[in-house]
């Protein structure tokens, strides 16, 4: 019985600690002392952009084709292609797009900021910089946040773009049962551009956790190599759970009670 | 053993480790006759139910290289975690210059750690860069110099160690002994008032222990002289955590001999390598016989 309650009791003690740790790390965005760090911020957005820009389009890319193909068949079966632009519109900006970002984030960027400072906290290189008289959450963790900011509002609005060419090849130019300009009048009827923004704001949210949680797990990292292993594996499941919960907060909070679809008059 | 440990006990009370007095400005003064650049009062430190340091009563006297000697897993590494605010103690202080740095708020102790250069076990060169941008990278966040007066700097230090013709290579492709060097390197390039160096002499052969050894006596003997003619107010001191007695022999000024968390003997290195205290002859010339066991 002590081990069903000490169970979550140590995951609520974990959030905890991230919380705190995430608001140190935003305070020192927001407080600007990340600005003595421009360079690394600089380079950490070069890293974004250079390793991780290219995977996040192509995995949007392909659940673009696969909303766009399922949408053009789930059409045709009850006898509405024409509407097929719903779907691209709908699953792509509100729900998919924003999900595979931030499975992508978690995946590659997480993982990535877990075991990177996860290493250098085991080798004594957080403690080295500390010595150095700099510190390590403004160094380490508030330039990656900071990065992060700058650089994926841009990736993400290009994931969008992906998302929706990927849905407009499958549902025109490979199915085929609705023309471009059929598509695009029901693609455009069915989104506006504050859905655009709450997309945005979804996949910043989720952005922000994920940097959040592998900067905690990677800073707070103990135990050797199967320690480090162990925070990645955590941090990841964290992520997910969270991207999750932001989707459907996301949803719930921005079109729950407003769809906006143009049905029914 | 439990008699060793009475017999260590009484001997904290009986002020074994050698006394010192205060000067006008806080700083504890040795029997050498120089002020402790850092001193430790009866601090105590414990990892759950480890008891690692207790009541710690040590100083290393400024100007000097002190060793801090004992065996392994005896708080050593503890010890300089709590010199530069990496850890705290759980009761008792941590003197830096006369300052207490548990009660340093966050600004003044990054302040303060500026005075510190710190050889880890394995250097903690950082990943991410070469030997040369490792180097500099305390320069570059530090100061306001420029790029030629940085590399001027920079390769002065590295050929004092050996690593000018390495400058390019990144920390994977160097061995544990050059990474040592990069990082005494890197720990001296904004030329600290105190350096320290955590076990430089593990993973290394005895003649690289040997040269490593040399290099710290003649790089504080330089630093040394060049504090005296430009009249500073400290003098560098160098502090070396190892549990090898030969580095003591060959590097040490000053000794500390830790055992169980407490100082069980201190003073000039040739007073104590002379020493006819049974725990301090018995550790020096590694003898089976005497107080230290192996548990």
């Amino acid at each position: 019985m002590n081990e069903l309650v000490e169970v979550p009791r140590d995951w609520l003690d974990s959030m905890g600690d991230v919380v705190r740790f995430g608001a140190r790390v935003v305070g020192r965005v927001a407080g600007l002392q990340v600005l003595r760090y421009t360079g690394e911020t600089l380079r950490q957005a070069g890293i974004l952009i250079v390793s991780s820009t290219l995977v996040i389009w192509g995995l949007v890319f392909i659940i673009g084709l696969q909303c766009g193909i399922e949408g053009a068949y789930f059409n045709q079966s009850v006898g509405t292609p024409a509407y097929s632009g719903v779907f691209a519109a709908w699953c792509d900006l509100r729900e998919l797009v924003p999900l595979c970002f931030g499975y992508m984030m978690a995946a590659k960027v997480g993982t990535g900021i877990v075991a990177e400072l996860g290493s250098m906290r085991i080798s004594d290189e957080i403690d080295a910089l500390e010595v150095m008289g700099i510190s390590g959450i403004t160094f380490l963790c508030a330039t990656r946040l900071l990065a992060a900011l700058v650089v994926l509002p841009f990736v993400y609005l290009c994931s969008i773009g992906a998302g929706f060419l990927a849905s407009y090849l499958a549902v025109v130019q490979q199915i085929g049962d609705v023309s471009s300009g059929g598509f695009f009048l029901i693609f455009w009827q069915f989104q506006n551009p504050p859905d655009v923004l709450f997309s945005l704001i979804k996949a910043m949210a989720m952005a922000v956790l994920v940097v959040l949680v592998g900067c905690y797990y990677g800073y707070n990292a103990s135990g050797g190599p199967v320690g480090v292993g162990t925070a990645t594996a955590k941090s990841m499941v964290i992520n997910i759970v969270g991207v999750h919960l932001i989707s459907m907060l996301g949803t719930q909070i921005f079109w729950g009670n407003n769809p906006r679809a143009p049905i029914g008059g | 053993m439990e008699g060793a440990t009475d017999e260590l006990d009484s001997r904290n009370r009986a002020g074994s480790v050698l006394g010192s007095s205060t000067t006008s400005d806080g700083d504890s003064v040795r029997p050498s006759g120089r002020p402790d650049a850092i001193r430790f009062v009866g601090v105590h430190k414990s990892f759950g139910r480890n008891k690692i340091l207790a009541g710690l009563d040590m100083g290393l006297p400024e100007g000097m290289v002190s060793m801090i000697l004992g065996p392994s897993g005896t708080g050593k590494s503890v010890c300089i975690k709590h010199m530069v605010g990496l850890l705290y103690p759980d009761s008792g202080d941590v003197l830096v210059h006369g300052h207490s740095v548990p009660n340093m708020p966050d600004r003044e102790l990054f302040e303060m750690r500026k005075k510190f250069g710190l050889l880890f076990q394995d250097g903690a060169l950082f990943g991410s860069m070469n030997l040369y941008d490792n180097v500099a990278f305390p320069l570059r966040q530090h100061t306001e110099k420029g790029e030629d007066e940085i590399e001027h700097i920079v390769m002065r230090r590295l050929t004092e160690v050996g690593l000018a013709n390495a400058r390019e290579k990144m920390p994977n492709e160097l061995s544990g002994g050059m990474r040592k060097r990069a990082g005494f390197a890197r720990a001296l390039v904004l030329e600290p008032d105190i350096v320290l160096f955590d076990e430089p002499d593990s993973g290394l052969d005895p003649v690289r222990t040997a040269l490593l050894g040399e290099l710290i006596r003649q790089i504080h003997a330089e630093m040394l002289a060049e504090a005296q003619a430009a009249g500073k107010t400290r003098m560098p001191t160098f502090a070396v955590v190892t549990h090898d007695v030969m580095s003591a022999r060959r590097v040490a000024d000053y000794i500390n001999v830790l055992w169980r968390g407490r100082i069980v003997g201190a003073g000039p290195a040739e007073v104590m390598l002379s020493s006819e205290d049974p725990f301090i002859h018995q550790f020096l010339t590694g003898d089976a016989d005497g107080p230290l066991a192996m548990d």
